[in-house]
């Protein structure tokens, strides 16, 4: 019997997937701004060698990034409630992302600011500048738009990654495809649209970041 | 580092040729007699479950055992083929057919009109009742109880369509990927209740005191049933053949005792 | 009828489990390392269409999950007749996984070389395969080190997902251990010790790689 191709079972579901979408899409805002904002009070307290949090961060950072998404993920929703700490299965997903990015974007912004010469902080000094302007302009703007790419990919590479959340029953998009496929148990052609999905919205998410990054951090020079 | 400058058109054009390249790839070839290839082969393919005690769960060796792995044993003896077990979870084992995976899903399979229109049944091997377990306070003893309520369930099973359409709209139905995370979670208290067969109910709480399942009503009576892709009336046929002469000579009913402590319904 | 796991039966599973993770991230990385300098050579090939190629190529497989990416391996090349195991989906999904993303950094790591080396070389007439051969990919080799080293975590950590496909490695061994023990605190915590014990080493080589290179600048 030839296997033969169908797509329509597919987007009978199309509903499904697009609230699955939008939900990966809603995972990914929560996690990246939490997560770039971790991300910045871990960069400030390595490059400036706070203690201890430094080493705390340090530690942290390590740890989070030589072990697999998917397993932070079990430890949390299953692992976790074995100390009592138990939580549904969309704060689990958007803990386990802020937590992934805020690793990745602590080392990345530390990167940034390491980057910005000590002289800029004392010339900002000399101008009267205070601490928060010093901050905000001469430590945090400077490092954050040198290092804006490497955000944007490491926001999408988490966007991506929470397709592994279906594990744990969070419904979005890649929950979306198995619910159909065990449904219509199409598969392939559910996975090739849902993939196809995903690959716009990491185009879209790209564009949207290049132009808050132009709006927002490298743009408008001082 | 990548660069930040990435032209969306060309993109585009990637998915595009993507696409183009699937669909050229879309004339597939055709499937021989399962039967014949397997005996050719000397091997048959059985899709078991391994998350889904008595049916199939893991000894300390991870290997599967249980009512499904010897029925496999069973028809693989009779054919005189080897057997290699293929352990899959409820959501992919029909996929593992229609794509030709496996040659037999003998994992405490039931049967609906829309399983039965992509695959084919054999007769039933062995009883399954399904229902909705949770702890013995829980107050519930029919589906509209449940409204407001946390259910785990394991996504594609019998259990996730009947109780999707029975449940009303305030159950928050819970799908997982596999029994595996349907019955951790409920252990672990992320869900309040669980929809399962109720003999794996029984052997959990065999396996473990950490939270117990109690039942609480029964959502159907859905027996198992091996399967075959469509269209497969050979294999069909000395399926059906070997499981009327292993519930006509009681050797079905040895591996009922031994896995559900319970003979063979006569009505099977 | 039920067995009990001591704590040893799970590090032994485990083991076992962690030897199929290394297994497959060696032959996802070797793989993916010559797909990739395919990739590498055609994404900086002067040849229009060939570029095209190897960009559509690194953005598909850049801009789509993972996951998915094993899915339609797993469940679509069967369906062109090709019977597929779990263990040869996953190498084959990691190995496009891997080659895209080492195009890619190989890619940065060829554009960093000066242009001056490119006309240097051009004015002793090299040949384009001449000028890449002597001139050019040695000094790319000498960047691409610490990030080559560095992405080989990433591969290592992306074989968790292969799981979901039903392979057998340390993380799905891990989960069929949490419901056969009812321990997942533990198992998961010696899983992801596992992981962290394979990627740690890798990460602190590439780091000081990269640290040796700087000074080396």
């Amino acid at each position: 019997m030839a296997y033969q191709f169908e797509f329509a079972p597919v987007f009978e579901h199309v509903d499904l997937l697009l609230a699955g979408a939008g939900f990966t899409l809603a995972l990914t805002a929560v996690g990246a701004v939490l997560g770039i904002g971790l991300g910045i009070i871990g960069a400030i307290c390595r490059a400036w060698k706070l203690k201890p949090f430094d080493w705390l961060f340090g530690i942290y950072v390590e740890v989070i990034r030589n072990t697999p998404f998917l397993v932070q993920l079990f430890f949390i929703f299953f692992g976790l409630p074995s100390l009592g700490i138990r939580m549904t299965e969309w704060h689990a997903a958007v803990l386990a992302m802020v937590i992934n990015l805020g690793a990745y974007s602590t080392e990345i912004i530390r990167a940034g600011i390491q980057a910005t010469p000590r002289g800029q902080i004392e010339a900002a000094q000399s101008l009267a500048l205070s601490r928060a302007q010093i901050f905000r302009h001469v430590v945090l703007r400077p490092a954050l738009a040198k290092v804006w790419p490497a955000l944007t990919s490491q926001v999408i590479i988490v966007m991506l990654g929470s397709a592994v959340c279906s594990q744990i029953a969070t419904e979005e998009l890649t929950f979306a495809a198995n619910f159909i496929q065990s449904r219509n148990f199409r598969a392939f052609e559910t996975y090739f649209v849902t993939t196809a999905m995903y690959f716009l919205m990491a185009l879209l998410i790209r564009q949207l970041l290049i132009q808050i990054g132009h709006r927002f951090v490298t743009g408008r020079a001082r | 580092m990548q660069s930040t400058r990435r032209p969306f058109l060309r993109s585009l054009c990637g998915l595009v040729a993507g696409i183009a390249v699937a669909g050229v790839i879309g004339t597939s070839t055709a499937h021989a007699d399962v039967l014949a290839s397997v005996q050719k082969a000397g091997t048959l393919r059985v899709a078991v479950p391994q998350d889904f005690p008595p049916f199939g769960s893991v000894g300390t060796d991870l290997k599967p055992r249980g009512y499904d792995i010897d029925m496999a044993n069973l028809i693989g003896k009779e054919l005189g083929v080897k057997v290699e077990l293929i352990p899959v979870t409820s959501t992919n084992r029909i996929p593992y057919l229609t794509t030709g995976k496996a040659d037999l899903v003998i994992s405490s399979l039931g049967k609906n009109p829309e399983r039965e229109a992509v695959i084919d049944f054999s007769d039933a091997y062995a009883p399954f009742f399904n229902g909705v377990f949770g702890p013995e306070d829980g107050a519930v003893s029919k589906v509209e109880d449940l409204d407001g309520k946390t259910v785990g369930v394991t996504r594609g099973s019998v259990e996730d369509l009947e109780l999707t359409k029975i449940a009303s709209p305030k159950v928050t139905i819970k799908r997982f990927e596999d029994n595996n995370a349907t019955i951790s979670a409920y252990l672990t208290g992320q869900v309040q209740f669980v929809a399962t067969g109720n003999v794996v109910a029984a052997a959990v709480n065999d396996m473990t005191k950490l939270r117990r399942l109690g039942s609480k009503f029964l959502i159907k009576n859905s027996p198992c049933y091996v399967a075959t892709a469509k269209g497969e009336s050979a294999l069909m046929g000395k399926v059906n053949a070997i499981i009327a002469k292993a519930k006509q000579d009681g050797t079905l009913n040895e591996i009922a005792q031994r896995w559900l402590n319970a003979p063979l319904p006569k009505d099977l | 009828m039920f067995v009990q796991f001591t704590t040893w039966d799970i590090v032994r599973n485990l083991l076992e489990g962690g030897k199929w993770t290394l297994l497959l991230s060696l032959i996802a990385f070797v793989l993916g390392g010559a797909v990739g300098l395919a990739i590498l050579f055609a994404r900086i090939a002067k040849n229009r269409l060939l570029q095209a190629f190897a960009k559509g190529y690194i953005e598909v497989f850049q801009g789509t999950p993972l996951l998915m990416q094993l899915f339609i391996v797993f469940f679509g090349l069967s369906l062109l007749g090709v019977d597929v195991s779990p263990w040869v989906a996953a190498a084959f999904g990691l190995t496009l996984f891997t080659s895209a993303y080492l195009a890619e950094i190989w890619r940065g790591c060829v554009e960093s070389v000066p242009k001056g080396q490119w006309e240097a070389s051009s004015s002793l007439a090299l040949s384009y395969m001449q000028q890449m051969r002597h001139v050019i990919l040695p000094q790319a080799l000498r960047i691409a080190i610490a990030p080559t080293v560095g992405f080989s975590v990433q591969v290592v950590k992306g074989t968790a997902v292969t799981s979901i496909i039903g392979f057998a490695e340390l993380t799905k061994t891990g989960s069929m251990l949490a419901n056969a023990t009812f321990a997942p605190f533990l198992v998961f915590g010696l899983v992801a010790a596992g992981y962290f014990a394979l990627c740690y080493p890798l990460s602190l080589y590439a780091k000081s790689l990269e640290r040796k290179f700087h000074v080396a600048r």
